[in-house]
């Protein structure tokens, strides 16, 4: 184990997967020369060369449909979004051709590929409307992708390796305020599954739920209750499509509490889908109704003080966690 | 170019009796194969859309006639059934995807847009305008890498001149010196628009220019010039490792779809000027005036060709539907 920020772990997991196999290239806007705008890719032209670190204009739309096109071919591309917001320009390419190729040719094709880029408010502050958006919803709600979010170092590196080793397109959602966080990195060849929730803290009082970068304010949360007597588990999903419920399941078996955390906008999202089936496959076990605590639904303001306010509050997951205990 | 003010054909002697033999076999089969399929659309065999390729069959014959598909690859879009004739998948399984069979070329799974086949080297069949080019880029980007010097085709209506992924592609295969030929088929409607009234230039072969891609038009109603210039243009792309840009002048007897009733919006005295220059028409006079095939001969072929094709037709109709629990399979659910 080595200590690692979030994008050296990234780094770390490409490096490995350009050396292992000559069919993984990694295309996208600044990532090569340049070194990368959030430096997940910060060497690799240097060691790897153009032909497989592919610097492209600014053209979303078409640079990942090059992808789906070299993947078709047997090449497993891992297309950068510089900020996930950018994908809304491809997303004709990532919902009508990425995701549904396998499907429509009646498993002819098939395209292994992965989407990656940072997406949610950071890791600096003020990036505002248009580039800190947290856009996980959009890819979680389209059959085909696979969408997964590591929250820890150790689990951005296995599960990237795990992302270019899949043979169905992967949307590989970066955390934005974890970008320069550091943690353990595991320094062998492993990888982290991508279908499996994992508890990263264990308790016994009340469960909370995150994906990403929400997992660290849950983390906190379960701190600050311990102060207050509450043992709080806390579920990783990992993986938002498909989605992992068994350890969120058998956890309010315990717990018979649950709150979901994200900074997803609250509507229609992974949130929502996650109450929804602790509801429908494990009402039993629950004492009281699944708390939420997400973003503020607003597009992300500049100032200080509102762009924080916009983000999933501590007192609120700790008094919603407390309220939920209440009952 | 003005395609009209050629009455016939640029004259090919160099084909042999048998190649032509071979263009004028494929040019019916897509005829007669358009035209069963538009009778089942009307007795409800088919759903949803129906692209019909008839009246354009000279564009694909001479461009995919002279590809070699143990390298080569394409990159279509929704009007694709005469080009999947072309590449070989045999037409039983053409009309089974079109009727919606297991048999079909796609599992049943796709439909008249969405036929694919890696065995043939075609992929896809594709419904959105445009969404093929930068695919298409992509797999010239594949090809690049290889050693066989491989081309990728990429067709796509006039309309999709108009999207800005078109562009994007454009500048990418040229940057990245991209085996990929873009074939626009401006088959002068844009759907339901005309050339001029979508096209802020009239000759499409200009909204190429800026790439420093090679481009040129050629007659797409003559299959001679059409072959032509295939053969000429994959020789200067396998040894130059360049993208090519064709736009194809051609037109479709059709509307847009089988339920868009073109002669509302093109009249009827458009449709006859094109009529008098149907590519099977041109290339049959040809072929009677050199005296390679007499008329006779040539009707004799063409029941043929739909003697076999009823037998296809018969043979999709009968297939089994897809099995019930084949709906979730080959997708991530």
């Amino acid at each position: 184990m080595k200590k690692l920020s979030m994008h050296e772990a990234l780094n770390l997991a490409l490096r490995e997967e350009l050396k292992r196999d000559n069919k993984v290239v990694l295309l996208g806007e600044e990532i090569g020369k340049y070194n990368g705008v959030h430096y997940v890719t910060r060497g690799l032209y240097a060691e790897f060369g153009k032909d497989r670190v592919i610097d492209t204009p600014i053209s979303e739309e078409s640079f990942v449909g090059v992808g789906v096109g070299m993947a078709l071919l047997g090449f497993r591309p891992v297309v950068e979004m510089m900020r996930m917001d950018f994908s809304l320009r491809a997303m004709d390419q990532i919902y009508n051709h990425m995701a549904k190729l396998r499907y429509m040719s009646g498993g002819h094709l098939s395209v292994p590929m992965v989407l990656r880029g940072p997406e949610g408010p950071g890791p600096n502050p003020g990036l505002t409307a248009q580039h800190g958006q947290q856009l996980t919803t959009l890819f979680a709600h389209c059959p085909g992708l696979r969408v997964v979010t590591p929250s820890t170092q150790y689990d951005a590196k296995g599960m990237l390796k795990a992302a270019i080793r899949s043979d169905d397109p992967v949307v590989f959602l970066e955390p934005g305020p974890l970008n320069n966080k550091q943690g353990d990195v595991g320094e062998d060849d492993y990888v982290v599954p991508l279908d499996q929730a994992e508890v990263k803290r264990e308790g016994s009082d009340i469960t909370l739920i995150g994906y990403g970068a929400s997992v660290a304010l849950c983390l906190q949360a379960a701190r600050e209750l311990e102060h207050d007597g509450v043992s709080a588990e806390v579920v990783d999903m990992r993986s938002i499509r498909p989605l992992d419920m068994r350890p969120a399941l058998e956890s309010i078996k315990k717990t018979n509490h649950a709150l979901v955390v994200e900074y997803a906008w609250q509507s229609y999202g992974p949130g929502a889908e996650i109450v929804a089936r602790l509801m429908a496959e494990g009402f039993w076990d629950l004492e009281a109704p699944v708390e939420r605590v997400s973003g503020q639904e607003v597009p992300l303001p500049y100032a200080a003080n509102l762009e924080e306010l916009s983000k999933p509050q501590m007192d609120e997951i700790v008094g919603k966690a407390k309220q939920s205990l209440a009952q | 170019m003005s395609v009209q003010s050629q009455p016939s054909l640029s004259g090919r002697p160099s084909l042999s009796a048998k190649t032509l033999q071979k263009y004028l076999r494929q040019m019916l089969t897509i005829r007669e194969f358009e035209q069963l399929g538009e009778r089942e659309f009307r007795n409800g065999l088919i759903r949803g859309y129906y692209h019909s390729y008839a009246g354009q069959e000279a564009v694909g014959v001479g461009f995919i006639n002279a590809m070699d598909l143990k390298r080569d690859y394409i990159v279509d879009h929704y009007r694709d059934h005469g080009h999947c004739l072309l590449v070989g998948i045999d037409p039983s399984r053409i009309f089974a995807e079109l009727f919606g069979r297991a048999s079909g070329v796609s599992g049943g799974k796709g439909g008249s847009m969405h036929m694919y086949s890696a065995e043939h080297h075609f992929l896809g069949g594709d419904g959105i305008v445009g969404g093929g080019l930068s695919i298409a880029a992509g797999v010239g980007m594949a090809l690049r890498r290889q050693p066989e010097d491989g081309i990728c085709v990429c067709f796509f209506g006039d309309g999709a001149l108009d999207t800005g992924t078109f562009h994007e592609s454009m500048n990418m295969a040229s940057l990245w010196n991209v085996p990929t030929l873009f074939i626009c088929v401006n088959n002068l409607y844009s759907m339901g628009t005309r050339v001029n009234e979508h096209s802020s230039l009239s000759q499409l072969v200009d909204r190429a220019q800026g790439y420093g891609v090679k481009t040129e038009q050629v007659d797409g109603q003559d299959v001679f010039a059409v072959a032509e210039a295939a053969e000429r243009i994959f020789k200067y792309m396998r040894q130059n490792k360049r993208p090519y840009f064709v736009e194809a002048l051609t037109y479709r007897y059709q509307g847009h779809g089988i339920h868009d009733k073109a002669s509302n919006y093109r009249g009827v005295e458009e449709e006859a000027k094109w009529h008098g220059r149907d590519p099977i028409k041109l290339l049959t006079e040809y072929l009677i005036a050199e005296k390679v095939m007499s008329g006779k001969q040539i009707e004799a072929l063409r029941s043929e060709v739909l003697h076999e094709l009823e037998a296809k037709v018969a043979e999709a109709a009968a297939a089994p539907l897809p099995n019930p629990a084949d709906l979730t399979k080959d997708v991530l659910l």
